[in-house]
């Protein structure tokens, strides 16, 4: 690799552990099991996070979490199916930019497909034609796990309002995936951002409807929700790198969903 | 490097290839008999679910089918991790009755809404020395199939199912970081994981 991303990282941690401070305590050097277990957790700015996770839950019980519920109970399964398949549609292009940077042209060859097949045949992508009739189903990526593919490591835990849990890179990733999305460079003006901006907010819509089940759990049974989160997240990333997971399930795990495609139907 | 760390490499080098074999041929498991256990503990989840008994009582059967199939006791140890052996005897008494209690609920609540469920088999392959991975593709209705796998480990014995993993998760390594972090934000104080254990569990049954 000619460049040196893992330097950038470093730079860009050392920016967030400087300016916003709240490090966590590092236990004590004599103290093996505690001190393995802290490089694990890979979460040097825990109190910092913790707070953001506070800042986050609040918003999610005003905001985004009764938006999701009211979502649902307006709008049949069919109709949010159709947002969903519309949106993944929108997301293709990235997803097929992610899979030729990470070398793996099968999955390219997907990703171009579904994007041809549904974008006409599924009416602009509002059907998931690939999925249903000829059995290829979407899978996600993004920046972050090309980033990944390539060596380079998740720098320190980041829990962001809205977003929810991250990393350095995965951050540094969605930033990529948004200006190099085409999306981003069509034509400027009061339609195209206002476009843009309700494609976003019916992504997090879309996304937060998904996880209603998943996150509500998390908060029923979890002694310490923050901390299930940082593990379910990281988890469930490691197996998106390396591409393990189902793909008929094609849940957005506990991130954003910002960068799959083809995603389940609603359940409920 | 010092005379005992060299007898130490020695002592290694000769004993592990003479410890191994004796480890596997006591616990291994083959993945016939394991996706076998999972097959028929499925079949009998499956039946407890469907079933047309009220909810309580659906629950109760899933509960007892759990408590036949899982490694509690081991699960249970693996989760608390480090902060086992710190515990006194009274205190890891009280959490593996605590820890049963909470994880049979949770399981059983999060499967008694799996009503209408239907399991395939999918393959199992070795995981480790002495453990095996049975997928399962579980559907249920106007829901996309999801996989779950099962790792399943010999014990006593016996096939116990020993960890649960769904969308990359596995149920007892999320469970371990979530105990670790209460102990720790507490001062390492087993107790007060106890606490919020009771705590916890005295909130299920109000509910």
């Amino acid at each position: 690799m000619p460049i040196r991303p893992n330097r950038l990282l470093l730079a860009l941690s050392l920016v967030a552990l400087v300016v916003l401070g709240g490090c966590a305590t590092r236990p004590p050097a004599d103290d093996p099991e505690a001190m393995a277990e802290f490089r694990q957790t890979n979460d040097p700015v825990e109190p910092l996070n913790r707070t953001l996770y506070a800042v986050h839950q609040g918003l999610d019980e005003y905001l985004l979490r009764p938006v999701a519920v009211g979502y649902r109970e307006v709008l049949p399964r069919p109709v949010r199916l159709v947002v969903r398949n519309f949106l993944g549609n929108l997301r293709t292009p990235a997803i097929l930019a992610n899979d030729i940077l990470q070398g793996e042209p099968r999955r390219a060859g997907d990703t171009a497909g579904r994007f041809l097949i549904n974008s006409t045949l599924g009416v602009g992508g509002l059907f998931d034609i690939a999925r249903d009739h000829f059995n290829v189903p979407g899978h996600t990526e993004d920046y972050g796990q090309t980033f990944a593919v390539w060596g380079i490591g998740e720098g320190p835990y980041l829990f962001v309002p809205i977003i929810g849990p991250s990393n350095a890179r995965d951050l540094v990733g969605f930033g990529v995936g948004i200006v190099a999305d085409p999306f981003f460079w069509l034509g400027q003006g009061v339609v195209v951002q206002a476009l843009s901006y309700s494609r976003a907010g019916a992504t997090a819509m879309d996304t937060r409807e998904g996880l209603i089940e998943t996150l509500d759990e998390v908060q029923r049974t979890s002694l310490d929700p923050y901390a299930t989160l940082r593990s379910g997240y990281r988890q469930n990333r490691a197996a998106q790198i390396g591409n393990r997971l189902d793909p008929r399930s094609g849940q957005a795990g506990m991130g954003t969903g910002f960068g799959s495609s083809g995603r389940a139907a609603p359940t409920r | 490097m010092t005379t005992i760390q060299r007898r130490l490499v020695v002592a290694a080098a000769l004993g592990l290839p003479v410890a191994l074999p004796l480890r596997s041929a006591l616990a291994a498991i083959d993945a016939t008999r394991a996706s076998g256990f999972i097959q028929s503990t499925g079949n009998d989840l499956v039946g407890a679910i469907n079933s047309n008994a009220p909810v309580a009582a659906r629950r109760d059967s899933v509960a007892g089918i759990l408590r036949r199939a899982v490694d509690i006791e081991g699960v249970g140890r693996f989760i608390l991790g480090r902060f086992w052996r710190t515990a006194s005897p009274a205190e890891q008494q009280e959490y593996s009755r605590l820890f049963e209690q909470t994880l049979i609920h949770n399981l059983a609540s999060r499967f008694g809404e799996y009503q209408g469920v239907k399991f395939t088999l999918g393959r199992s392959q070795a995981n480790t020395e002495d453990d095996v991975m049975v997928s399962t593709s579980v559907e249920r209705p106007n829901t996309a199939a999801f996989t779950l796998d099962w790792r399943v480990s010999d014990i006593g014995g016996a096939p116990r199912i020993i960890d649960m993993i769904a969308e990359g998760t596995s149920l007892r390594l999320t469970q371990r970081s979530e105990y670790a972090s209460v102990v720790q934000r507490n001062g390492g104080q087993v107790s007060a994981l106890l606490a919020a254990m009771r705590q916890q569990i005295s909130q299920m049954r109000a509910s």
